[in-house]
């Protein structure tokens, strides 16, 4: 309400406090660096775009990728690199003591480091004019919606409606609250849930039989998938309130066909960044070497999707499984039309769909661990330990499956349409508010909101 | 022939949102009362027995803690050694803020004679979770004043959030529907004798080595509510025995709860047994359900020594 009291001209400014508050907020010092870090850009996009000559573009965009770059592999994979340096030299008998940090990684460094670079190139290929107006361009980054999670923004979404007057509207209003709705739907009923049992099992693996560990590992999909595209569905709902359409990051993910699929659907503004920065520019300039260039590219462009998640190997092997997959469907692509040809559709889909489902089911076994050993015991886990199924009381089971089964039906509606009446979507108004309403309702029953709700491990 | 069609007005924005908010009060007040009589309905199952403990128990002896008191006291051997009824209020998964939270309601009441408080290693540990596990006194915030500082601890938006009817249930609609349902009272695992519920399983793992390393950050709250609680009782000339249950762990390093409590424990006089070292437990791992928790049989034998042990202090 405070940011349409503002006058007009001046709820930018209020939202780049507001922003700047809560940057302050989580730590001084790194606001510091994020300004430093958007004065910079601004400058050198601006020199960028001035630049006539080819060779000074090009030394000012490299100049913006070394300082953006330099700065996340300073913050984030630095010790990563030092640890492996180490042992690398270690095998030459060769011994030294690296400079090790213990700064913490600064609050949404790899969201505003991307939006940045990918600033930079819009400029160097002249898709988008360099941002004149400074305060406009701060909140360009700084938008305080987007800050935990992105999606990461491209100037030619976010920057021409930061330009425009706002005003209130009912309807942002509306269409703001359902999304917050849902993104809370997700997060606290299944996302958090789910988590529940997810420690339960995975502090006790050793005590866990294979298909309680399986059970968790498939509702790991869930988990994950509930909890980013939740806080994301909040973070979209709330820039909306404030008049500002972020771009989508989730579209149905598992409700893929295959890899090519999933990856236009989940995490969507990372994988159009990835697309559009490399793996495009890369596949043309090695397009001379047929399959094996697109496959070079890929490869690279998933090295640097796992890669991007944060500083260890399995985030690495986590990006070349999903690499090896989009490989192995670009070669086998005529064979698998021919195949669909053959196949009823309705069974080819949704034999697609789960097998799809289970193979990113396996990726993130790779995704959550933070070592080779914990995600092969792991599976090791699955195929030997005997017994049943663990879910503590029934209440837990019921909790999870609910929401799990509420969210999915959600999205196969939104997809398909396999239902004549909608809820959520009703143009009757009043069905509609009912539905809202008892969601909310749901979450506030169902919701997990603290420590308070637990599974009581005793086996 | 007049052929203008009346068109229908559409409510404006602030009336659909005074609506929406409406409904949403109507939902939460009605399912609330509903959940809240079906909750207090209940006569058996876990929820219960925090209800029996509150509202209805005269018992002369009263067991408090959490899960290992609640497995490990059985209060028929009590009952028979003393004489004197019996009733275990221990709860899974709390800590010494429930116990104390009963007590208080418990004392409103009446004044037990014999009180046996089972503690837990970390049990003075700073950690939001213990606060956050007071959740289950939430539906007694309402009737119970008693219990409201304690609720309180958990946060500074309690209050708030309680203006919700909804919220004192959350996460509790279908164990309060099968505390509802018949074939709940026939399950063995529900099935309590006088609070305690025994656990059944066997467990055959070796016995480990406890390497986490005891010295943590303490809590003043919880220490000062522990003092308090041992005050209390000692006020009402109550009988308090201090327990540390048996585990089938060996520790390496010397808890800081556990020193804390031998120091007040002594400071008032109070017995503290402490079995957790006990070697007789630590070669029978078949008296053991997992690690932490005895079984039916291990709990048989461990309440046979503590009457021995309060036997032998009167």
């Amino acid at each position: 309400m405070a940011y349409y009291l503002v006058p007009v001209k001046f709820r930018n400014y209020f939202l780049i406090a507001v922003s700047a508050f809560f940057y302050i907020y989580a730590g001084p010092v790194y606001f510091l660096l994020l300004a430093g870090l958007i004065l910079s850009n601004y400058l050198i996009g601006l020199k960028l775009d001035l630049s006539v000559e080819e060779k000074a573009r090009k030394g000012y965009l490299v100049l913006g990728i070394s300082i953006n770059l330099g700065t996340l592999i300073f913050f984030k994979y630095w010790n990563f690199l030092g640890a492996n340096l180490v042992k690398l030299l270690s095998v030459f008998h060769l011994g030294f003591n690296f400079p090790y940090s213990d700064i913490l990684l600064p609050l949404g460094l790899s969201y505003y480091i991307f939006q940045f670079i990918g600033y930079l190139v819009d400029i160097y290929w002249k898709h988008e004019k360099a941002e004149r107006d400074f305060p406009r361009f701060s909140l360009f980054i700084l938008f305080f919606p987007k800050i935990l999670v992105g999606p990461i923004e491209r100037a030619g979404n976010l920057l021409p409606q930061l330009a425009k007057n706002i005003y209130f509207e009912n309807d942002n209003i509306v269409e703001g609250g359902k999304r917050i709705a849902w993104g809370l739907f997700k997060k606290l009923v299944v996302a958090d849930r789910i988590a529940m049992y997810q420690t339960a099992v995975m502090s006790t693996l050793d005590q866990q039989s294979g298909i309680t560990i399986l059970f968790a590992t498939l509702l790991y999909s869930f988990q994950v998938y509930a909890d980013f595209s939740g806080y994301t569905d909040i973070a979209i709902g709330v820039a909306r309130l404030f008049g500002y359409n972020l771009i989508e990051n989730f579209k149905r993910p598992f409700l893929a066909k295959n890899m090519g699929d999933f990856w236009r659907r989940w995490h969507i503004s990372l994988s159009s960044w990835v697309n559009d920065y490399v793996f495009t520019p890369i596949a043309f300039k090695k397009r001379s070497w047929g399959i094996l260039g697109v496959f070079y590219s890929l490869t690279l462009s998933f090295l640097i999707i796992g890669f991007w998640h944060g500083s260890t190997w399995n985030y690495l092997l986590f990006g070349l499984l999903q690499a090896v997959a989009l490989m192995y469907e670009y070669a086998t692509r005529k064979f698998r039309k021919k195949l669909a040809r053959s196949v009823p559709t309705v069974i080819y889909n949704n034999l697609s769909i789960l097998i799809m489902f289970l193979y990113v089911s396996f990726c993130l076994i790779i995704f959550r661990t933070d070592s080779f050993s914990s995600a092969g015991s792991i599976i090791k886990a699955i195929y030997t330990h005997p017994g049943g199924l663990f879910y503590d009381t029934p209440s837990t089971l019921f909790f999870i499956l609910i929401g799990c089964m509420i969210m999915m039906l959600y999205d196969i509606q939104k997809e398909s349409k396999i239902f004549r009446f909608n809820l959520f979507s009703n143009k009757n108004w009043i069905v509609q508010q009912v539905s809202y309403a008892l969601l909310l309702i749901y979450i506030m029953l169902a919701g997990v909101f603290d420590g308070g709700q637990f599974i009581y491990l005793a086996f | 022939m007049d052929t203008t069609i009346k068109s229908k007005k559409k409510p404006t924005f602030l009336v659909k949102l005074i609506i929406f908010i409406f409904l949403l009060i109507v939902l939460d007040f009605g399912i609330g009362n509903l959940l809240k009589y079906l909750y207090f309905k209940q006569d058996s199952g876990s929820l219960y027995r925090t209800t029996y403990a509150l509202d209805s128990t005269r018992a002369d002896i009263l067991i408090f803690g959490s899960s290992t008191a609640n497995h490990h006291y059985i209060p028929d051997l009590f009952e028979k050694a003393f004489h004197l009824p019996c009733y275990n209020t221990g709860r899974d998964g709390n800590t010494l803020l429930y116990s104390y939270a009963i007590l208080k309601g418990v004392f409103k009441r009446y004044s037990p004679k014999i009180i046996i408080l089972d503690i837990n290693e970390q049990e003075f540990i700073t950690n939001q979770d213990s606060y956050d596990r007071v959740t289950s006194l939430l539906p007694y915030y309402e009737n119970h004043p008693e219990v409201r500082d304690i609720v309180k601890l958990k946060s500074p938006f309690e209050n708030i959030k309680l203006l919700s009817k909804i919220y004192p249930y959350n996460s509790l609609i279908f164990t309060i529907c099968v505390g509802n349902a018949d074939f709940n009272k026939e399950r063995i695992t529900i099935k309590d004798q006088n609070g305690y519920v025994p656990l059944q399983n066997t467990w055959k793992g070796p016995v480990t080595t406890d390497t986490v390393f005891k010295k943590y950050p303490l809590d003043s709250t919880k220490i000062n509510i522990f003092e308090s609680f041992v005050k209390e009782c000692i006020q009402r000339n109550i009988y308090l025995y201090i327990c540390l249950s048996p585990k089938f762990k060996v520790e390496k390093y010397v808890d800081s709860s556990i020193e804390i409590v031998k120091h007040i424990s002594k400071e008032f006089n109070v017995p503290f047994f402490n079995y957790s070292t006990d070697t007789f437990f630590l070669h029978h791992g078949d008296l053991f359900h997992d690690v932490n928790h005895l079984n039916g049989n291990g709990a048989n034998i461990y309440s046979e020594l503590v009457i021995r042990k309060i036997l032998q202090k009167q």
